[in-house]
């Protein structure tokens, strides 16, 4: 245990050498929540209303103040302006006299389609409400039953599916790093001629490359529940839902760096397994919502069993089978261990020169 | 004159024992085009089933709506799938639907007699956004129903003006913003990679003696790196001009002004990480560094109509004033109509850059030991 602790120790130590990576590693998961939660999607849209000049344009202004979500956000801002018929940038909102009959126009700029759309959807969803009223009893009533009690941010799920990413990241990345550089700078060797077992010195470099991997996932937690003030329930639970991520992550740092034993192409790999698991993982919505074909290659990766293992945690409700996604993660950790300690014994216990 | 020959020869050569960098900003982008691509270039109706109890005709007229009431993606809202009611709940249940819509026994017979005729709206809402597009969307459907159902006429008619043919669609905006991104990194890439390469092979130790300027090692280095960062652009431009099909054509000479600004500002930052890190540490520096500004700086959006909800620390990099110009150039082979302020912009940032860069690395260069 005392070889094993000083090993550890000396892993530890090893940030020294490469701060920078590590620094990168671990806070670039919470740097780019931070920055995207900026540019997110959010259902609260600013509408440019061109000022009311009669009843019917007042009632217009009321209903799209109306439209919303009545368990979450309101959809539109309304901003009220005055429009002289000049080139608009974003979109404006008139009511005009068509063929005689009052029509709400809404004039665009030259924006994106999705932009059209959400617009588009916003001026209907408020015409209706009008149209609803003048109708009365005819008006048919749809009846919302929606799966949670309330509306969550996106942000939430966006923060949730990123906890697997930043723990992957930093695991793999620091441990295709640390790896690679054993064989630049010759201190294989010493491993090699160190009279304690493999399994000790893999074991130490994976348990310090775990800590990283919860560190960084650490981090990106705090950051999401500052920015959504959603905190998951049973925190060590998260933390053992990440614990076989973590390891599958740092065991494949390691293999790429053993395998490459030159920073570069690990670095590649590392980073390219990390980014590709993630989007391919549930990164954007649950895998299921995204059609067969991807939800069966998105259930090859570790990161949509651990989001659908997350979710509960954040959301209260359960998705997918979390018996065959526990099963699924602790099975491919296994593999990744063995697959680690091959890896170890064909390029540095087997070989002689490093 | 031929000073500068020589160091551009030197600076080519040892690109040539490299050449791989000339991958740092096609990777990238590419992997990045072809993910947004399989999440935004496709199908985006919401998945839906429509359990239809109803016994008179207008249950089935109000099924026939989801299918006609186009979104300005050119598809319908939602693509209904005609499942059995158990198979539809279950479907909804393991998330493979977003929503599920019942329409009971008596609908038609309640809008007949005016009796507030009620339908089921099931969705999810775990994010909400789409809780809000299953809202609004609803509002859609049930606005061309109650003109197909013949209610009275609504008291707000319904028009919209949109200043283009065509509809501008996303992906082809996004994949503008990561060429942009190509142009960048491929400049940064090959400035950090040399430069670096220098740093460790000592050859920094002997410009430093130079008894002449180091404006003649700094010129070539910064020219070859924008070059580098022109042709690996224009390759992906290239790939654009397959998937999703954009070309600039007679523009490509605006394309390359712009963009060639843009990797003017970043590269002699890519200089000072040059003579600073190292190897590994550098390149995530700078392949993460493209990405984040990627994401900030209009990559994913059209900036000049989200002007007021560009945060403050996008508009300190100049991508944001180049993206929405290449944009006209590019997907709609428009002059830009802020062609002259966006080039001024440019050309600012990328002279700040270059002083402060060369002067930094100039500095750091002479320094003894």
């Amino acid at each position: 245990m005392t070889r094993f602790l000083l090993l550890l120790y000396n892993e530890v130590k090893l940030f020294r050498t490469t701060a920078l990576i590590h620094l990168v590693a671990i806070l670039q998961p919470a740097v780019l929540y931070l920055l995207m939660t900026t540019i997110l999607v959010h259902p609260t849209f600013d509408l440019n209303v061109n000022r009311p000049g009669s009843d019917l344009e007042a009632s217009l202004l009321a209903a799209l103040e109306q439209v919303g979500s009545p368990i979450g956000l309101p959809y539109v801002n309304p901003i009220l302006v005055d429009w002289d018929g000049g080139p608009v940038v974003r979109q404006v909102i008139t009511v005009e006299e068509r063929e005689g009959v009052p029509t709400a126009v809404q004039y665009y700029g030259p924006i994106d389609s999705n932009l059209v759309k959400n617009f588009r959807n916003r001026l209907t969803a408020a015409a209706l409400r009008l149209w609803d009223a003048e109708l009365g009893n005819r008006a048919v009533n749809v009846e919302e039953h929606a799966w949670l009690p309330r509306d969550v941010s996106y942000n939430v799920y966006f923060g949730l599916a990123l906890l697997p990413m930043a723990a992957f990241l930093a695991a793999a990345l620091t441990g295709a790093a640390l790896t690679a550089q054993e064989f630049e700078f010759r201190t294989m060797v010493e491993y090699r001629l160190a009279p304690a077992a493999p399994g000790l010195i893999l074991g130490a470099r994976l348990t310090r490359l775990v800590l990283s991997a919860l560190v960084a996932a650490g981090i990106l937690l705090v950051a999401v529940g500052l920015v959504t003030h959603a905190w998951p329930r049973e925190l060590w639970l998260v933390a053992l839902i990440l614990l076989p991520l973590a390891v599958i992550a740092g065991c494949l740092g390691i293999v790429a760096g053993l395998v490459f034993r030159k920073s570069i192409p690990a670095f590649l790999v590392a980073l390219v397994a990390t980014f590709a698991g993630w989007i391919l993982g549930s990164a954007f919505g649950l895998a299921a919502s995204f059609g067969t074909g991807y939800q069966r290659i998105s259930r090859l990766t570790p990161f949509t069993h651990a989001v659908e293992l997350l979710f509960p945690r954040y959301f209260g409700a359960t998705v997918g089978s979390p018996v065959v996604s526990a099963a699924t993660l602790v099975l491919m950790a296994g593999g990744m261990i063995a697959l680690a300690a091959l890896a170890y014994r064909l390029r540095v216990v087997r070989q002689e020169g490093v | 004159m031929r000073r500068f020959w020589i160091l551009l020869r030197t600076e080519l050569l040892a690109w040539r024992h490299d050449p791989i960098t000339a991958l740092g900003g096609f990777i990238p982008t590419l992997f990045i085009l072809v993910a947004f691509g399989l999440l935004f270039g496709g199908r985006l109706s919401f998945d839906i089933a429509v359990v239809n109890h109803d016994t008179g005709p207008y249950g089935a007229v109000l099924r026939q709506t989801f299918d006609e009431v186009l979104s300005p993606f050119g598809e319908p809202y939602y693509a209904v799938s005609d499942l059995a009611e158990e198979a539809a709940w279950e479907e909804y249940r393991t998330h493979h639907l977003e929503g599920v819509w019942v329409i009971p026994g008596d609908f038609s017979a309640q809008l007949e007699a005016g009796e507030n005729p009620t339908v089921e709206m099931h969705f999810s809402n775990y994010n909400d956004d789409r809780a809000k597009n299953h809202r609004i969307y609803s509002a859609e459907i049930m606005w061309r129903f109650y003109e197909k159902a013949g209610q009275p006429a609504p008291p707000l008619a319904l028009a919209e003006e949109y200043p283009l043919p065509q509809m501008i669609e996303w992906f082809p905006v996004i994949s503008v913003g990561v060429a942009l991104l190509s142009f960048m990194l491929g400049g940064m890439v090959n400035m950090f990679m040399l430069t670096m390469k220098e740093q460790v092979a000592r050859v920094t130790l002997e410009f430093g003696l130079a008894p002449r300027s180091l404006a003649w090692v700094l010129l070539p280095k910064t020219l070859l790196a924008l070059v580098m960062g022109l042709l690996t652009g224009t390759a992906f431009l290239g790939i654009l001009s397959l998937w999703p099909g954009v070309w600039p054509g007679r523009y490509l000479g605006a394309v390359w002004l712009l963009a060639g600004l843009v990797i003017l500002f970043w590269v002699p930052l890519a200089l000072l990480v040059g003579m600073r890190a190292r190897y590994f540490p550098g390149m995530i520096v700078t392949i993460l560094t493209g990405l984040t500004v990627f994401f900030v700086s209009g990559g994913l959006g059209l900036v000049r109509a989200n002007w007021d909800a560009v945060p403050w620390f996008s508009r300190v990099f100049p991508n944001i004033y180049a993206v929405d110009p290449l944009r006209d150039l590019i997907l709609f082979h428009d002059w830009p109509v802020d062609w002259s302020s966006a080039l001024f912009k440019l050309v600012g940032f990328a002279a700040l850059s270059l002083a402060a860069g060369w002067g930094l690395a100039s500095r750091q260069i002479r320094r003894p030991g």
